[in-house]
């Protein structure tokens, strides 16, 4: 057993784990984050997805050591007791979700999108969530909900894409 | 003076006791849940006029705050976790199963397997799976033996220990050859068939005559796995009163109640099941997988025990989608009329029968397309094969000869020098057209529905 300290959601948190344990089993088991969700536990699907010092990344192909003294940012760390964060408004005005075991993943990858502070285009959205699978959807909603939070947040509008002409 | 004193001493002492309390009880401390306190109701759920307005869902909300409690979001006091060991070999006779060594790993607390369940079958048309093979494995995702220890990585390790020999038997992978009659017979029956129908509607033979072009083409589809984000997952608790409850994302718990109170025997009062919220279903959970294995488990350690499918186990061992073999032999007029049509289907069942009979049905009734057709023949079949078993998904059958018939039409206009969308307006049901089992069809707006559609979406200017 090791004992691991990470820095998830600004609050110090420390646990004793086996050395194989891996950051999700971590957050899910020993600390309770059951909002980071295992779909495959070989890093294709993307459910896991959590920030690591603001990067987007499979907690289940990250080991809980590799993690130690990092800030994590899980989905429980977005809204505030006082403010529902925009990414999760949006994706819930525009019904993004169905299942939702996809949906913490989605979340976390579009707040390392926006966070990036760059133009972003529908293909940039369509790239950065290359990484997170969804069965329900059809991707569209979830872009969609990308789209309104991003404007939202940054105040800037998504370059126009002109439909094709009939 | 000196009460000041002691009043800064109390302060201190019970400053520090908290401390201490503190530090102890980090990290098992549950997580405050944090989300906010207030939220306003979202906009479009307010509305009342709902068409042409966006829709919200219920759960959206919880969803997306990660509040939402899946199986495998659920630990219980005491919980163990359970893995089941898959057979690896797609066609054998289990000569024995050794789980001694197993049993002597550190952390497991109980093994099972199949001759210890009191009715090792189950099935919503046949009853002829077992839940962890105990004679016969017929596929290679079967299960065999399962074992509940501390952790999942306890389990998974104890699952290298279990020793199995098996008698390799012949496998028949192939569903054309396996409805051959010298083919090795899976279940042991007669034939490998186990579900076949007809439909004849008219004289095909006169039809086929009458034509003037006839056309002939076999179309196959793939095995499709429904890759529900969420694995199958339960968990199971058996109490001091004989009564077991069980969590589960099955999609269909009054089905699969039915079935548990089967295989464990039980009258089916004694079984709750608790539906969670299914993380995808799309028709794979709508049968019992691992459910009584969990609840003998907890029979037999005393303790609540958790089993969640590997994404391996989702793959190898769950339900897909039919792959069939569509013969299709079509007779046309110069006009392009459908005069007769002749179809035959192979749905490969896979190792067990699950949904294929239901399937089969749909696929028959399916397989002449919207079109009126005078003179029908369809004969369908489903075969077991030694390969993964297939069960519901998604439109049960129709997808497998939606794309068949189409293709077929596409063919015939290509050969015939007819324009796809004119050949099928040509054939297309009109109102009160019947069905090939005879269903008279109202409200039919098939032609209008063609004709609007490939307006909006510029087919004849694509077609130049």
């Amino acid at each position: 057993m090791t004992d691991v300290t990470l820095i998830v959601n600004g609050e110090t948190k420390t646990a004793s784990v086996p050395p194989e344990t891996t950051l999700l089993k971590m957050l899910r088991e020993d600390l309770n984050y059951t909002g980071s969700k295992l779909g495959c536990d070989v890093g294709d699907c993307g459910a896991c997805t959590v920030l690591v010092d603001g990067l987007a990344v499979n907690a289940c192909l990250m080991l809980a050591g590799q993690a130690e003294g990092k800030e994590i940012l899980t989905i429980e760390g977005l809204s505030t007791l006082e403010k529902y964060h925009p990414i999760q408004k949006a994706f819930e005005d525009v019904a993004a979700l169905q299942c939702g075991f996809c949906g913490p993943g989605m979340i976390m990858t579009t707040k390392a999108l926006i966070d990036q502070d760059e133009d972003v285009t529908r293909q940039n959205i369509k790239d950065a969530l290359s990484g997170n699978l969804c069965r329900c959807t059809g991707y569209t909603k979830i872009i969609e909900g990308v789209i309104d939070a991003y404007q939202e947040i940054t105040g800037k509008k998504l370059p126009e894409i002109k439909p094709r002409a009939a | 003076m000196a009460d000041e004193v002691k009043v800064a001493d109390k302060t201190e002492t019970v400053e520090s006791l908290r401390k201490i309390d503190d530090n102890l009880r980090l990290p098992s401390v549950p997580e405050k849940r944090v989300f906010p306190k207030e939220i306003d109701v979202s906009a479009a759920r307010m509305q009342t006029p709902a068409v042409g307005q966006r829709a919200t869902r219920p759960d959206g909300r919880m969803h997306g705050l990660g509040q939402t409690k899946y199986i495998d979001d659920m630990f219980f006091p005491g919980m163990i976790h359970a893995k089941i060991k898959r057979a690896g070999i797609a066609h054998a006779k289990i000569k024995s199963i050794d789980v001694s060594e197993a049993e002597k790993m550190p952390g497991v607390m109980a093994t099972l397997i199949g001759s210890e369940i009191p009715v090792n079958s189950f099935g919503p048309s046949l009853q002829d799976q077992p839940l962890l093979a105990d004679d016969v494995v017929r596929h290679a995702g079967d299960g065999v033996a399962a074992v509940a220890a501390v952790t999942e990585q306890q389990a998974l390790d104890a699952l290298e220990k279990i020793k199995i020999v098996y008698e390799e038997l012949p496998n028949v992978f192939d569903p054309v050859e396996a409805m051959k009659d010298d083919a090795y017979k899976i279940h042991n029956n007669e034939s490998n068939i186990y579900a076949s129908k007809t439909i004849m509607k008219g004289d095909v033979e006169k039809g086929f005559a009458d034509s003037d072009f006839i056309f002939e083409r076999t179309f196959t589809t793939q095995m499709v796995e429904h890759v529900p984000m969420e694995p199958h997952a339960s968990i199971g608790e058996w109490d001091a009163n004989g009564r077991v409850t069980l969590h589960s994302s099955l999609g269909r718990i009054t089905l699969g109640r039915a079935d548990i109170s089967r295989t464990l025997e039980m009258p089916i009062n004694r079984i709750r099941i608790i539906a969670t919220v299914v993380g995808g279903n799309f028709g794979g959970k709508n049968e019992i997988t691992t459910e009584p294995i969990v609840a003998l488990l907890s029979k037999k350690t005393g303790r609540p025990v958790k089993c969640v499918f590997t994404r391996e186990d989702e793959f190898i061992s769950s339900t897909t989608r039919h792959p069939f073999v569509m013969e299709y032999k079509t007779g046309m007029s110069k006009e392009g009329k459908i005069m007769a049509r002749k179809v035959r289907l192979i749905c490969d069942g896979g190792a067990y029968c699950s949904w294929s009979e239901t399937t089969l049905g749909k696929a028959c009734i399916l397989s002449a397309g919207p079109y009126n057709i005078e003179n029908l023949h369809v004969d369908a079949y489903a075969v077991y094969t030694t390969k993964t078993m297939t069960g519901a998904m998604r439109g049960f059958g129709a997808p497998q000869v939606c794309f068949a018939y189409e293709s077929h039409m596409d063919d015939m206009a290509a050969e015939l020098g007819i324009e796809p969308l004119e050949i099928r307006l040509k054939n297309a049901f009109n109102e009160g057209s019947a069905s090939p089992t005879g269903q008279v069809l109202e409200a039919v707006v098939v032609k209008d529905s063609l004709e609007m559609a490939t307006e909006r979406f510029g087919w004849k200017e694509w077609r130049k």
